[in-house]
């Protein structure tokens, strides 16, 4: 019997690895030659994605009618319930105030009170995430709108993200909830700072803290950007509430988990803040 | 000459097939969204190469194909590469070691190797410290291997177009597995 010699077929898949290995160590320690490639890549995507768009609606609206019927019908019987009590009072009056009430939600979304004094671009969100494990959603503002990398980018309600990718008339914002999310916070009454992270998509973010362990957190309590010096966030930007503590890792100090403010699965108009950290 | 030729042909072919699952995966799979997750184009091409020429074509074309998916999201960079150059080079072992092509086998096997590739993801982020949480990936591997499932026939059938094969190659297989 021959001796067997080692297949093509290894040799090959051994170098695949050994490529793909050494391109995760690179794109890991964010080498700028991967920034500018993934930017380029993207500058060619990102039109096509939009292009599709128009074209692929109907589709993506037949596919949503179906996988989301039962939340369809729900809505569809609220709105007929709701329909059924305007008849009865004075359906006029109730447009109108419903037109106030949509006139004061907009306003709230366009005056982020804590955003001051710190200029504003409003931007839609035009595609969702790419992959089963992206946390990034393309907007339509790009550089030619001042839009730079690392911006924040946030609702009414709170922080949605940073600027990750900005090509002329695109970027790319990556969502608090990707686990390689970072933001240094504050609980709204409490003098200890803590990095929140995210764990991905449907789990809560999770904090760090310097709080002792005996001291009570009550649920619901307001975290806020730190905004400490050269903080890549301005101060104040609300991030989360408290939904619970537990023992950090060291044993020393509390962990806590956030609910954050923002709605980040449901996303249509967000605003970047025009702030960069100061050198 | 003529082979020279004909490979440039399926070299040609093989890109133009790869940019067009990347282009239907971003421009509409990616927003068909059921059970929170979608489907993916670029790992059904990977296990239709590796069905179609095997271990070795799979490989290569789930390098290609995690490459160029990679060139477009914020996940790890080579991350996909890594994970799709392996599920193409499993499956090119297992097509061989059944050795049958008809029935419901490349269906079964398509729909395992999206689920296995999720899982291999996952488990690769975590070892490089992306804690992709483990909850979420029953779903997404489900609906993955649905994909799959549904699509590897006619996919495996452009495939077998584009890399000049009438017939799978029996005798080759044969000879791989002895």
């Amino acid at each position: 019997m021959a001796i067997p010699r080692p297949s093509r077929s290894r040799t090959r898949l051994a170098v695949l690895v050994l490529a793909s290995v050494t391109l995760v160590t690179v794109g890991l320690r964010d080498a700028p030659v991967v920034r500018d490639v993934r930017e380029a890549a993207s500058t060619v995507v990102g039109p096509v994605e939009g292009a599709a768009d128009g074209i692929t609606a109907p589709f993506r609206n037949a596919w949503h009618g179906i996988t989301d019927y039962e939340e369809l019908r729900d809505e569809n019987e609220r709105l007929r319930q709701q329909l059924a009590g305007q008849e009865d009072s004075e359906a006029g009056e109730i447009r109108r105030s419903d037109a106030e009430e949509q006139l004061a939600q907009l306003s709230a979304a366009l005056d982020l009170p804590y955003a001051a004094d710190v200029p504003t671009v409003a931007a839609r969100v035009v595609s969702g995430p790419r992959s089963n494990f992206s946390h990034a959603v393309e907007i339509d503002k790009g550089t030619d709108d001042g839009v730079a990398v690392g911006m924040p980018v946030v609702t009414a309600a709170g922080l949605v993200g940073r600027i990750s990718q900005a090509s002329g008339s695109r970027s790319t914002v990556q969502l608090l909830i990707d686990p390689d999310f970072r933001v240094g916070v504050r609980l709204a009454d409490r003098p200890e700072l803590g990095t929140a992270r995210g764990r991905g998509r449907g789990e809560p973010l999770t904090a760090d803290t310097a709080i002792d362990l005996d001291v009570e957190i009550p649920e619901g309590t307001g975290l806020v950007t730190s905004g400490v010096d050269r903080s890549a966030y301005p101060p104040g930007i609300p991030v989360g509430e408290v939904t619970g503590t537990r023992e950090g890792s060291g044993g020393l100090a509390l962990d806590l988990i956030i609910e954050p403010l923002a709605d980040i699965e449901n996303l249509s108009y967000v605003s970047v803040m025009r702030w960069q950290p100061a050198e | 000459m003529v082979l020279a030729e004909r490979r440039r042909h399926t070299l040609l072919k093989s890109t133009l097939i790869l940019l067009a699952a990347l282009f239907l995966q971003v421009a509409i799979v990616s927003d068909l969204e059921a059970f929170g997750a979608v489907g993916d184009l670029l790992v059904l091409v990977t296990v239709a190469a590796a069905l179609v020429d095997g271990a070795d074509r799979g490989a290569t074309f789930g390098f290609a194909a995690g490459l160029l998916y990679d060139l477009v999201l914020d996940t790890p960079f080579g991350l996909s590469a890594l994970t799709y150059a392996l599920v193409g080079y499993a499956v090119g072992l297992v097509a061989a070691a059944v050795g049958r092509s008809g029935g419901w086998w490349p269906v079964a096997l398509a729909a395992a190797a999206g689920a296995a590739a999720m899982a291999l993801y996952t488990g690769i982020g975590h070892l490089i410290g992306m804690p992709y949480p483990v909850g979420e990936l029953p779903r997404i591997a489900l609906v993955v291997a649905v994909w799959n499932a549904a699509l590897i026939v006619p996919v495996r059938g452009l495939l077998r177009r584009a890399f000049g094969r009438r017939e799978p190659d029996r005798v080759r297989l044969a000879a791989f597995v002895r």
